[in-house]
């Protein structure tokens, strides 16, 4: 499989479920190992790289009893803009992204699952699933970490557990994570309150891009923080229950929303469908907004029918990095932001013909 | 930080504005921040990254075990035998050289991790876990033995096998948890 496949590609296979709610995204999982008696990336040297790539090809690319179909690449060899892609679709990580020598990754076909290399740890096992699936996640990276195991033996002590290069990892390394479009508890103003409460109860809250990102499009993250002192299952349970109970939260606020403002609510979720059917120019903070407004729009029956699966890959296909490989070329700032508007036009109305049948939303000519 | 407008109160809520393309990020404290916006406006909890205050925290020292460590520090700068790091190095950049460096700073390290942790001792999976046929034949021999312990009235060592048997029950189960 060549990097082209995953650099085109915006609607993975994992990604093309319609999920029943518009609040559950996707569900992470990461598992950090390291490789016994080498030293972590942070002190090592190119030849010890070297040999922890080595090791990792042969035990994943091998044919004779490996059970996967992994393509590898070397983040050496990678334009920028090829970089950036990958990053915007979370299946490297940005610290990975940029390095001028060392680290790599592999990725399977549906892109479900991804292996960096030499990252912060020399292996970092991710594994994407849509929708809320911690379990089946959690199993998926299990399942390679067991097969890497076998041939691998890893950095691990009977007291620490898997030894990690940051100690907010070690134990089980195991970081899962959820990924939740909260747009009532934003409008509402409870995410505060909200946040402090989960801090509290060992989550990390973040925004959609991972460590030191900014909340778009009212997109958080939300994971476990502590690894060690807790088992895996109980890890995931805690996870789970804070993120239902999250849920309820949004859903609860979008109620109250409905009941007392109706008008105010339709009228900005309208607006935000105005926007980006009409705008010209559309800033990625706008365009984050907006698409957030309009998910909630189609999910209270407010707006129109979109499909989940069309504004999961709006949202995704509106990044810097996806604007410039769909249209071709690299582009200004100023630029990006008319092609964006131009771009999600373009998908919006290709979803009206499908869902009207023909009749191409004369509302909106 | 100190918020923008009052200049009084902490500042926490950071507000990313653009204007012409410019991004401008404002930090104004909770009572500022709902003035400025109303009904809408798009909060940061974490203007500093995970990294920064992951680093914060470690270097968090209560004021008068502060001396008393950094002179500690600068008279036995102690260093990991494979990589080099000292702890000072570990702090400065929240991440150890190596895993030999859990042993080397076997002294501060349940201190850092009862702190950012939910404790010091590792209860998830075991890497050498023994496969689950060899436990359930650990159990079976377990149960023989039971039987001959209850046979022979010796109650105390009975419990205690009996013990021994759920412990690794549990273990099978978890772990088939884990794959189910």
């Amino acid at each position: 499989m060549n990097i082209e496949h995953f650099l085109t590609n915006a609607s993975p296979s994992w990604m093309q479920h319609e999920s029943e709610s518009d609040i559950v995204i996707s569900t992470r999982i990461r598992l950090a190992r390291n490789i016994a008696n080498t030293r972590f990336p942070i002190s090592f040297t190119e030849e010890e790289a070297q040999v922890v790539e080595e090791k990792m090809m042969k035990v994943l690319l091998s044919t004779d009893v490996n059970p996967y179909q992994f393509s590898y690449f070397q983040i050496k060899d990678m334009p920028v803009l090829q970089r950036q892609i990958l990053v915007e679709k979370h299946l490297i990580s940005p610290n990975l992204a940029r390095r001028k020598k060392i680290g790599s990754f592999f990725l399977t076909k549906d892109e479900s699952i991804s292996i960096l290399v030499n990252e912060e740890d020399h292996i970092r096992i991710q594994s994407l699933t849509q929708g809320m699936n911690l379990k089946e996640a959690f199993k998926e990276a299990r399942t390679i970490d067991r097969y890497l195991s076998k041939s691998i033996n890893y950095a691990y002590e009977d007291r620490y557990g898997y030894l990690t290069s940051c100690p907010t990892n070690v134990g089980t390394g195991l970081r899962a994570s959820v990924m939740l479009h909260l747009p009532a508890l934003t409008m509402t103003k409870q995410m505060n309150a909200l946040i402090q409460m989960m801090t509290r109860l060992g989550m990390v809250v973040r925004g959609i891009y991972g460590e030191g990102s900014e909340n778009l499009g009212n997109i958080y993250q939300i994971s476990n923080q502590i690894t060690l002192g807790k088992s895996e299952e109980t890890i995931l349970h805690e996870l789970q229950e804070v993120v239902e109970q999250v849920i309820q939260k949004e859903q609860l606020a979008r109620k109250n929303l409905l009941m007392r403002a109706p008008s105010i609510l339709e009228d900005r979720l309208s607006r935000a469908l105005g926007t980006l059917k009409f705008a010209k120019i559309l800033p990625s903070e706008e365009a984050a907004s907006c698409l957030s407004n309009v998910r909630l729009g189609v999910s209270l029956g407010l707006l129109e029918p979109i499909s989940q699966r069309k504004l999961n890959e709006c949202m995704l296909l509106m990044q810097p990095g996806l604007i410039q490989q769909y249209i071709g070329t690299t582009l200004q700032p100023a630029e990006r932001d008319m092609y964006r508007a131009k771009l999600l036009q373009d998908k919006l109305n290709e979803q009206d013909e499908a869902i009207n049948n023909g009749e191409k939303g004369e509302d909106f000519l | 930080m100190i918020c923008e407008h009052c200049k009084q109160r902490h500042a926490n809520v950071t507000v990313t504005q653009v204007h012409n393309g410019q991004k401008v990020e404002r930090h104004y404290c909770e009572v500022c921040a709902t003035q400025f916006h109303p009904f809408q406006f798009d909060v940061s909890e974490e203007p500093t990254s995970l990294q920064q205050l992951i680093s914060n925290w470690f270097n968090f020292v209560p004021v008068n075990a502060k001396k008393e460590s950094t002179t500690k520090q600068t008279t036995n700068p102690k260093a990991c035998p494979s990589c080099g790091f000292t702890y000072r190095q570990f702090l400065k950049q929240g991440k150890f050289g190596c895993g030999q460096c859990y042993e080397t700073f076997s002294e501060q390290l349940p201190q850092l991790l009862e702190r950012i942790q939910a404790g010091t001792q590792h209860v998830g999976y075991e890497k050498n876990a023994p496969s689950k046929e060899k436990v359930e034949q650990q159990i079976n021999e377990l149960r023989t033995l039971l039987h001959q312990a209850i046979a022979e009235e010796r109650f105390e060592d009975a419990a205690s096998i009996r013990d021994e048997v759920r412990e690794l029950e549990n273990k099978i189960k978890q772990e088939g948890e884990g794959n189910a």
